[in-house]
């Protein structure tokens, strides 16, 4: 018998019985589905995180607060190793470093919350929000894009000029938009088909949920954060995702920022290179630079390439986990699946009987329930595999937080695992139908 | 066409070897037309799956078609049972998930044989048994008679040359019974060796030479045989 015939021989059983390969096929469904959607949110998170962290540049360095201890083979050790300190970083020190040798730009931000106020009366909106000060590279260096208006300009900056760029959230959030129900909306704008359930939910948590949904806009108009009064000069788009976000900030210029309010330490500083042939010595330089206005070494300077090292170490536990999801979800359909053969075959006896009673050879028959439960693992690994991918384009037309990754490999690893899982939980309910004495099978009740 | 010689089988039960078949003696020739009757019990089914390679012997020889069945591997045997015998029993065992089409065809599936026109065959087999309109039926919406009929036309599909039929009528009504013996007869006049184990005197009547099944020993017909049984 040729293999091709196995082959149909095999199909032809979990044909004739559909029903049970059905719930039997469950188990690898499930499990190829968890497999899949676990291993897009694993590299979706690892992508979206090393997107941030690598958006920094190879030719940037960050200067943070507090100092990150060396690991025993003398890499920075950002994981466990960042001693919480108070920011003693001053935009004194973003002036030192500014004159430090092949420094291209240098871009500090201070941060605070406060009230952001806009309206008068009972239509007034009061939001709190994170409020940043940093200079005209901000939007380039968080990888912020405009949805109006503009943003601050160097001269801005200089002249301490009282102009602010919102984020999305406190924008929408000024204008009460998420408040404001449907029906009292101006103009004879046709009304919008309501959203299912599960788009309002996703809106929800990714905090979109109505930013289109108004016309109205406050650029050009005046907000006041806490008793002074700023001038909307541009709206940043949404941009939520994981770790930062610029939707709830407030962004103005430094100067202003230190004049206007009372802070005084950075949160951070992103420090620039010519090119990344001078990366080390401009790292080098800037702890210099900066050490030079303290006492102690209360900050740290690390490349882009140490954070990745870093980030590569989380997302590392992340895959193991992965891993063990994986290996536990085969071996449970696995077992599932060896479980239904073997009672497949027990029900079955009386065919194997009459099987072999017509000619079949002990390696025919193992061949043909061999084929059964590699098909039935292929076929649920299949349809699990179309599930994770569905699941994978829903969640990326509707959830911004972050894009869930589907790579090639990760198709490949289901495939093969349904294949692998097959092959070894198949073998012992093939070998137990091939090896019954057809006289006894047609005997069998 | 078949000779056994000495044959022996025995099971075990508690430890203990009980002999069943103690040293049968058998010669059938091609085209004969054979009955083996005997008690319940008396060993009948055992020689049946002996003929028929399903079992082996622990004593003896057997010769199928001038070839040495008891020197034969799993492999052969199962080769040589599909090439050379067709088998219909008292339960028809068909499988009950395929269609009345695909039971027929099932031999021919394991069969080494290059069939050119599998299809025109099991349809030209269906409608020598009258049930090529019920081909796409499932064995549980036919009744007992058209069951034996499709196991019938299953056992010949390879053109064995022996059918061994196990109380081929013992689930059918008188009137189907007489059908399913008639398509033997037209199956024996084709030329093919009819083997038919039964306890029912009216099937054995309708083979050439009956035998007599006791004490694990074959015997030829006689009156006091008659009247045993």
């Amino acid at each position: 018998m040729k293999l091709l015939t196995g082959f149909k021989l095999a199909w032809f059983g979990l044909w004739s019985n559909r029903f049970r390969v059905l719930f039997a096929m469950m188990g690898v469904v499930i499990g190829m589905f968890a497999v899949i959607v676990l291993s897009a949110i694993a590299i979706g998170v690892k992508d979206t995180m090393m997107k941030q962290m690598g958006g920094l540049g190879a030719e940037q360095i960050l200067v943070i607060p507090g100092r990150v201890l060396d690991t025993t083979s003398g890499q920075k050790d950002l994981l466990s190793g960042l001693t919480s300190v108070p920011s003693t970083l001053t935009y004194e020190d973003a002036k030192a470093v500014e004159e430090v040798e092949n420094v291209r730009s240098v871009t500090p931000q201070l941060e605070t919350v406060s009230f952001v106020q806009w309206g008068e009366g009972e239509g007034t909106q009061r939001l709190q929000a994170a409020v940043v000060g940093s200079t005209d590279q901000y939007a380039r260096v968080q990888h912020a894009e405009l949805a109006e208006g503009r943003f601050f300009t160097k001269e801005e900056q200089e002249k301490k000029a009282k102009v602010i760029v919102l984020g999305s959230n406190i924008h929408d959030g000024l204008l009460g938009k998420e408040q404001v129900p449907e029906e009292s909306r101006d103009g004879g704008t046709p009304e919008a088909e309501p959203k299912p359930w599960w788009q309002r939910l996703l809106g929800t948590v990714t905090g979109q949920a109505s930013a289109e949904e108004k016309a109205e806009s406050l650029v050009g108009k005046d907000v006041m954060i806490g008793e002074t009064s700023y001038r909307v000069i541009g709206v940043l788009a949404p941009n939520a995702t994981l770790g930062s976000s610029t939707d709830n900030n407030v962004v103005m210029p430094i100067e202003t920022a230190l004049v206007q309010t009372d802070m005084k330490n950075l949160t951070k500083m992103v420090v620039e290179a010519e090119s990344t042939a001078v990366i080390d010595q401009v790292d080098v330089d800037v702890f210099s630079a900066i050490k030079e206005n303290h006492q102690e070494i209360d900050f740290s300077v690390v490349k882009q390439d140490q954070m990745l090292e870093a980030l590569d170490r989380v997302t590392s536990i992340l895959q193991v986990m992965l891993a063990g999801i994986t290996l536990t979800a085969l071996v449970i359909s696995g077992t599932g699946i060896m479980n239904v053969m073997v009672m497949s075959v027990r029900e079955r006896t009386r065919e194997i009987g009459i099987r072999k009673a017509l000619g079949a050879t002990t390696f025919e028959v193992m061949v043909q329930f061999f084929f059964e439960t590699v098909l039935l693992c292929l076929l649920g690994g299949v349809i699990g595999l179309g599930l994770g991918y569905a699941f994978v384009e829903v969640w990326n037309a509707n959830v911004s937080i972050f894009s869930l990754v589907l790579p090639m490999w990760a198709v490949k690893l289901a495939l093969y695992s349904s294949v692998v899982v097959g092959t070894l939980f198949g073998i012992y309910p093939a070998l137990k139908a091939a090896r019954m004495n057809p006289s006894k099978a047609l005997r069998f009740e | 066409m078949i000779e056994l010689r000495e044959a022996k089988k025995w099971f075990r039960s508690g430890g203990e070897k009980v002999p069943v078949l103690r040293g049968v003696n058998l010669r059938v020739e091609q085209g004969e037309y054979v009955a083996i009757m005997g008690k319940s019990g008396s060993g009948k089914s055992t020689l049946l799956n002996l003929l028929g390679t399903l079992d082996t012997l622990d004593g003896g020889e057997y010769e199928l078609a001038g070839k040495a069945v008891h020197k034969m591997s799993k492999r052969k045997r199962a080769a040589l049972r599909n090439k050379e015998i067709g088998f219909v029993f008292q339960h028809f065992h068909l499988i009950p998930n395929l269609s009345v089409y695909h039971n027929v065809m099932l031999p021919l599936t394991y069969s080494k044989r290059r069939w050119s026109k599998k299809r025109e065959r099991v349809m030209d087999l269906l409608e020598q048994v009258g049930l090529a309109h019920k081909k796409r039926q499932k064995p549980s919406r036919l009744s007992g008679g058209e069951k034996q009929r499709v196991a019938i036309a299953r056992a010949l599909v390879n053109e064995p040359g022996l059918i061994l039929a196990d109380e081929p009528t013992g689930s059918l009504d008188e009137e189907t019974t007489e059908s399913v013996l008639h398509l033997l007869d037209r199956v024996h006049k084709d030329g093919a060796t009819i083997l038919v184990i039964t306890h029912d005197m009216e099937v054995a009547k309708r083979a050439e030479r009956i035998l007599f099944l006791k004490n694990g020993v074959l015997e030829e017909w006689s009156d006091e045989a008659a009247y045993r049984v």
